[in-house]
């Protein structure tokens, strides 16, 4: 402590270096929590069922099985609450915010410090899982093509997932509680997941449908119109896998590489109706709009979510008191 | 006057109830403040309010001349604050906990591995200090804490009642290493709601009660106001009735009881008469074994103020 000399005050330390010291806290707890390892074992199951299929369904070679691999909607939830539920209200939790705030680094500061630490371990977590998803592509789907695509399917999956890394932090850095967060964020998950398949089974409406695509989900299904694909055959009905597209946020990374392979098509969303016996009434065409229109809106959507929840969870970082 | 810190009319509510009500505080440089208060007092709000962690609902605070704002990163460059049973991430080792603030605090390398290592000493976690906090007991949090207080050398140190869960050598340990950090320039305000630690280390005290600072004052003057009757226990070899007489004729002797070879002494004044009192006895024909002074504790000292400022009010 001989250092210690009154009259000099210390000198401001550059943001960088403070900011940089803030992401090391956060990294160090990431890797210490074995969160990782958790993260990537669900990763790994969930892209593993994919692999599992041509034991149960009539399916042949598929050369687009890695890019338009993506780790689902179901997976977009759980990878955001393993990542983030702990990061803003696990602080108030353990106490732990006291000395961090009082350390001379800005809440934005740290706010910021811990959506990068966020950020690296979902892309990391991307990265090992789409290559374990294109590596198997290979064994079970055959000879893949177009791998050069694969950055545009897992910058899609970083921005659905992060739709629901805003969310939560926003619950937590409002309510403090790393279980009330995970609540709001799975039952909003939930809520929508029902609510968009009511109205996607249902309504013959394309404005309620076309709605859809504005909330985070996976928005209206439809049919591109294209011929390439690889057809699978359940109970006598053939699908085209590649044709088929839904607009939602959850699907930004498929549909980046669609709009790569054919820059030019357009997708139709049609109503089925299912209980109707009268085949002019069963299938009715609701509207058709370009793959690239469906992609940019998709983008926007997901962006304007982002920001907006992760401004509520900054502002509300930045404006609490510590009383406990 | 040069401040270290100083709050105007400051006060907190929380919805109905008012933990800091319209505090004067006035900490010189280069002492050593103590904050002396019975639980609840408002000590930890105010503090709380001085580093930044707590908005008032009114009045200013000043620390170290400059106003104190919720989230200001620069202002907090030479305040070291030790928090009230402070709690750090129990996955970092106590070594790298030291390390990461320090890199807030834009330390460079070679001023880390100086300062470090001597803090770690310092408060005794030498041996320690690549273990996990997480296993680390409640006294050895309590000196990590001490230890990340002190990291940036800061010009006022901020001690939240840091002797609390420390065994009894580790209670002396901090009172002389508050001591030791004051003469190297440090202005130390040190919360407590002990009255024999703050009298052992500090030199000027304020007593808050219900948020309302009692007095503040340097220690000598603080202590003289204290200073109320005593209980003084005499073991004497042959107490016989010509002590006890003996006793009671002093003018400052309100009682005496006797049990055994002891003889209590209520005395009427806060003074230490113990020498009188032993030549008294020894003159009586008796032989002192031990003797044993016991002032007030806080809690009498609070009751006798509070009601005093009631009094006065009514
Ligand atoms: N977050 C809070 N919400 C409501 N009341 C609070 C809160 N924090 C403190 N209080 C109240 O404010 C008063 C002052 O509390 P404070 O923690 O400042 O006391 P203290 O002097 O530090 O006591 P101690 O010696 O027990 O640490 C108490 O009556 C307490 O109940
Ligand atoms: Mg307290």
């Amino acid at each position: 402590m001989s250092t210690a000399n009154p009259e000099s005050e210390r000198a401001s330390p550059s943001w960088f270096n403070r900011f940089w010291a803030v992401v090391r806290y956060e990294m160090l707890w990431n890797i210490r929590k074995k969160k990782f390892i958790g993260v990537l074992i669900i990763a790994f199951v969930l892209a593993s069922v994919q692999f599992v299929l041509p034991a149960f369904l009539d399916i042949g070679p598929n050369p687009y099985s890695a890019i338009t691999f993506s780790a689902g909607n179901l997976s977009f939830v759980l990878f955001a609450i393993v990542i983030a539920m702990n990061s803003i209200s696990g602080e108030y939790e353990s106490g732990t915010i006291v000395p961090l705030l009082t350390k001379p680094v800005s809440r934005t500061m740290v706010f910021l410090g811990k959506l990068f630490a966020i950020f690296v371990v979902l892309v990391v977590t991307y990265l090992l899982l789409f290559t374990y998803s294109t590596i198997g592509g290979f064994i079970v789907y055959g000879a893949q093509s177009d791998l050069h695509l694969l950055p545009l399917a897992i910058i899609g999956d970083v921005i659905s997932t992060f739709i629901w890394i805003a969310i939560i932090l926003a619950a937590g850095a409002i309510s403090r509680s790393s279980l009330l967060a995970v609540l709001m964020a799975f039952g909003l998950f939930v809520a929508l997941t029902f609510g968009t398949s009511i109205v996607a089974s249902f309504s013959d409406n394309p404005d309620l449908v076309n709605a859809m695509n504005y909330l985070p989900g996976s928005g209206a299904s439809g049919t591109l119109n294209i011929t390439t694909g690889q057809n699978i055959t359940i109970s006598n009905v053939t699908i085209n896998t590649l044709a088929s597209v839904s607009s939602g946020t959850d699907s930004i990374g498929v549909n980046l590489v669609k709009l790569a392979l054919f820059p030019d098509a357009n997708a139709s969303f049609y109503y089925r109706n299912v209980l109707s016996t009268d085949p002019t009434q069963n299938i009715r065409l609701l509207y058709t709009e370009p793959l690239g229109w469906i992609v940019a809106r998709s983008i926007l959507v997901a962006f304007a979510y982002i920001a907006v929840f992760l401004f509520i969870a900054w502002f509300a970082f930045k404006r609490s008191q510590i009383q406990e | 006057m040069d401040l270290a810190i100083e709050t105007q009319d400051l006060t907190k509510r929380y919805g109905t109830l008012t933990a800091v009500n319209k505090l004067n505080l006035q900490v010189k440089r280069n002492t050593i403040h103590g904050f002396l208060g019975p639980n609840g007092a408002g000590k930890s709000t105010t503090i709380k309010i001085l580093v930044g962690l707590l908005k008032p609902s009114e009045g200013t605070a000043r620390v170290l001349g400059k106003e104190v704002h919720v989230d200001d990163a620069d202002a907090r460059l030479n305040i070291g604050y030790m928090p009230e049973l402070p709690r750090f991430p129990k996955h970092l080792k106590g070594a790298e906990l030291l390390d990461i603030y320090g890199r807030m605090y834009g330390m460079t390398q070679q001023e880390r591995s100086e300062q470090i290592p001597k803090l770690i000493d310092i408060v005794g976690l030498k041996g320690r200090e690549n273990d996990f906090i997480g296993k680390y007991s409640k006294g050895m949090q309590q000196r990590i804490g001490i230890a990340q207080a002190l990291l940036n050398s800061p010009e006022v140190v901020i001690l939240d009642e840091p002797s609390i869960g420390l065994d009894p050598v580790g209670m002396v340990e901090v009172r002389e290493l508050v001591k030791e950090i004051s003469k190297e320039g440090m202005t130390v305000f040190v919360s407590s709601h002990l009255l024999f630690e703050v009298e052992q280390v500090c030199t000027h005290v304020t007593i808050i009660n219900k948020g309302v600072a009692l007095v503040s004052d340097t220690l000598a003057n603080v202590s003289g106001m204290l200073k109320g009757p005593a209980m003084l226990n005499v073991e004497v070899a042959e107490l016989s009735d010509e002590v006890v007489q003996a006793i009671k004729s002093l003018p400052y002797v309100k009682e005496t009881s006797v049990s055994g070879n002891m003889l209590n002494i209520s005395l009427a004044t806060g003074d230490d008469v113990r020498p009188q009192v032993s030549q008294q006895i020894t003159q009586a024909g008796g032989v002192i074994i031990s003797m044993n002074l016991k002032r007030q504790s806080l809690e009498d000292v609070f009751i006798q103020l509070i009601s005093n400022q009631k009094e006065a009010k009514a």
